[in-house]
């Protein structure tokens, strides 16, 4: 009776098995169809015009590698993705050199809860005006008459102004790494926060430094924050164009520029051969990041 | 026996929390120490300042002699075993055990062939044998915890404080991993100062057990001295299984509000930190309430509330007339549990010569 009352009861359980798959379905269903229809589609429509066929006022779906062969065979668009290379490999250096020991400073030295949030909430502050303002705001900074060159002469530092400081590559550097480099900062922070005090006791009574602590214990265990935060500086320096049209004075052109001007002047198949360069150069980019630590591992 | 650590009329506050009050002992050379307090007593502060993770606000700490005062804990030659066990999580077991030797600033690096043989002696002695590859997340509680010992062990310190060692583990593995504590101890000689909160632990493992009382050291004895004889009530309060009365030390006898207890000239002898009378749990016995006491002994009454059966004793708790609980515990190897009857009262016998007074 017993016995058959059991095997009753298992019965049951597996008819009632699919249930729940039914309910991831339903879960994962929205989400499968916003991407299917708002980022599938289209990047499958962008390499679909990038191979139409372009006049001077008009398109035709009429398939020809015509703008392929163009970008590939201009120096201009060339150099524009040499520049936007160069300047995402600078970028991301310097929001790592300036990110990791500020990182290093919130998420292992405070070791107070509040203070951490506190000074996390302090990096967030500049995103409460908008990103042009933060941009230009550069201007006055680094200009001839700006503050950085007043402040140099007036300590006799200088006798005439660094024109180099404003509409150059180091202006976009510059205005990039400011804005960008609080992306860094939280996940590398994040991870250092979770890293068990005991275990940096116990490297120390085992006689290790601090040099050495940090090689051995520190750094690997922040390695997943440094992947994290560099996939988002590397995502949004690759896609910029604002930051580089407000201070570079239109002499670094970079793909995201190129994309702006040729969508200006109606040229959507060019356009769209620039933006699957830079998809491919994105894709290339997360993947090798993500090869260095295996996040699913780690978080 | 040589001493291996002294500390010196150590102190530690917190704010205005005196976490260590004028701490003076000695450690030997070659033992198993327990040190046994409460939590909140300080005994985890206690550890760290012989470590070197916090720095006493007074007094010395000496290792083998030689002062402690400004030398980091990496440079102190102390091995501290961590209740979490504090393993590096990215690392294998081997790893985590050869780290001391591959990392420390104090001493000249062993050549790589001198560390792999060190850990092979290690992971043999700890019984770790076959696991050197996994990694520390893929390992039993018990298995961390014998990581946790050798990374220690292996370095070869002067003295070896383990903080709760046995507190993540479950109980039957915790009995276990005491046999082998006490066996790899004896095996390489070296200091261990086992700070627990248990006293079954303390009483258990050491050759000598400290009992820490708010931030000072409450008594320094062998085990079953510090058992039969605690130094003082606070003392006895932590052993957990005495019965403590407070009132006052009369003319051969002590008078509170459970009643009054006639002395033996014996046990007059009193001893500090009260007044104070205590009585062991199992010095109890417990008669029908028409049975009357004999000449040596001392009788109260009190109501059953209930009782515990655990094996091989029964731990009962009566009620006094003033609300107190009275724990009376029966050992099981020659009787069988008894019966009371609820609410019924009951006389509760104990020889003079059993309670301990403390003046």
């Amino acid at each position: 009776m017993t016995m058959t009352a059991l095997s009753d009861g298992l019965a049951e359980a597996r008819i009632e098995q699919p249930k729940p798959q039914r309910t991831t379905l339903w879960l994962v269903l929205p989400g499968v169809l916003w991407m299917t229809l708002f980022l599938v589609l289209p990047m499958l429509m962008m390499v679909y015009v990038s191979f139409w066929t372009q006049t001077t006022f008009a398109i035709t779906p009429v398939l020809t590698t015509k703008s392929w062969v163009n970008f590939f065979s201009s120096d201009t668009y060339l150099t524009a993705l040499w520049t936007t290379i160069r300047i995402w490999l600078t970028v991301l250096a310097a929001t790592l050199l300036v990110g990791y020991p500020t990182a290093l400073f919130v998420g292992l030295f405070v070791r107070n809860k509040t203070l951490q949030t506190v000074l996390l909430v302090l990096c967030v502050i500049p995103f409460w005006t908008s990103f042009l303002i933060r941009v230009l705001a550069w201007r006055p900074m680094l200009g001839k008459e700006g503050a950085i060159n007043l402040v140099l002469q007036g300590l006799h530092l200088t006798s005439a102004p660094i024109e180099a400081l404003l509409f150059s590559e180091l202006s976009v550097v510059i205005g990039m790494t400011q804005i960008y480099c609080v992306f860094m900062v939280g996940p590398i922070a994040f991870m250092l926060g979770r890293i068990d005090p005991n275990v940096l006791e116990a490297a120390r009574d085992l006689g290790a430094g601090f040099g050495r602590i940090f090689r051995t214990i520190i750094l690997p265990l922040s390695m997943p924050g440094v992947v994290v935060g560099a996939i988002f500086v590397s995502v949004m320096v690759l896609g910029e164009f604002a930051t580089s049209a407000a201070l570079s004075g239109r002499k670094v052109n970079l793909l995201g520029n190129i994309i702006v001007t040729q969508v200006g002047s109606l040229k959507w198949a060019f356009a769209a051969v620039v933006g699957v360069v830079l998809t491919v150069i994105m894709g290339v980019v997360v993947a090798a990041l993500l090869r260095v630590v295996d996040l699913r591992k780690e978080l | 026996m040589a001493t291996i650590l002294k500390l010196d009329n150590v102190s530690k506050l917190y704010g205005s929390l005196r976490a260590l009050d004028g701490v003076t002992l000695s450690l030997p050379d070659n033992a198993y120490i327990s040190l046994l307090g409460p939590s909140g007593s300080g005994k985890t502060t206690l550890l760290r300042v012989i470590a070197g993770f916090e720095r006493q606000d007074g007094g010395g700490v000496l290792l083998a002699g030689e002062s402690l005062d400004g030398v980091p804990a990496h440079r102190r030659n102390i091995g501290f075993v961590f209740q979490n066990f504090a393993l590096f999580p990215h690392l294998s077991v081997a790893r985590n055990i050869s780290f001391g030797l591959e990392n420390s600033e104090g001493t000249a690096r062993p050549s790589a062939g001198v560390i792999a043989a060190k850990v092979r002696d290690i992971v043999a002695l700890t019984g770790l044998g076959g696991l050197e590859e996994r990694g520390v997340a893929q390992i039993s509680g018990g298995q961390r915890q014998r990581v946790a010992l050798a990374r220690t062990l292996v370095t070869e310190p002067g003295l070896v404080l383990l903080d709760e060692p046995l507190g993540a583990l479950d109980a039957n593995l915790r009995t276990r991993m005491r046999d082998e504590l006490r066996a790899i101890r004896e095996r390489l000689g070296v200091t261990f100062l086992h700070v627990t909160g248990s006293e079954t632990e303390a009483l258990a493992m050491g050759d000598s057990l400290i009992v820490l009382d708010r931030g000072r050291i409450g008594q320094i004895d062998a085990p079953d001295t510090v058992y039969n004889r605690p130094a003082s009530p606070a003392v006895a309060r932590f052993l957990n299984c005495y019965n403590l009365f407070e009132g006052s030390l009369g003319e051969g006898a002590f008078v509170g509000p459970a009643g009054r207890f006639a002395l033996d000239a014996a046990a007059a002898a009193s001893k500090g930190g009260g007044p104070a009378y205590a009585v062991r749990h199992d010095r109890i016995e417990v008669r029908p309430p028409a049975a009357p006491a004999g000449a040596d002994e001392v009788r109260i009454e009190g109501a059953f509330v209930a009782s515990e059966y655990t094996g091989a004793t029964q731990l009962s708790f009566f009620r006094l007339d003033d609300g107190r609980l009275v724990e009376v515990e029966a050992h099981l190897s020659h009787r069988s549990p008894a019966a009371y009857g609820a609410d019924e009262r009951y006389g509760l016998v104990w020889k003079r010569r059993d309670a301990l007074v403390y003046a």
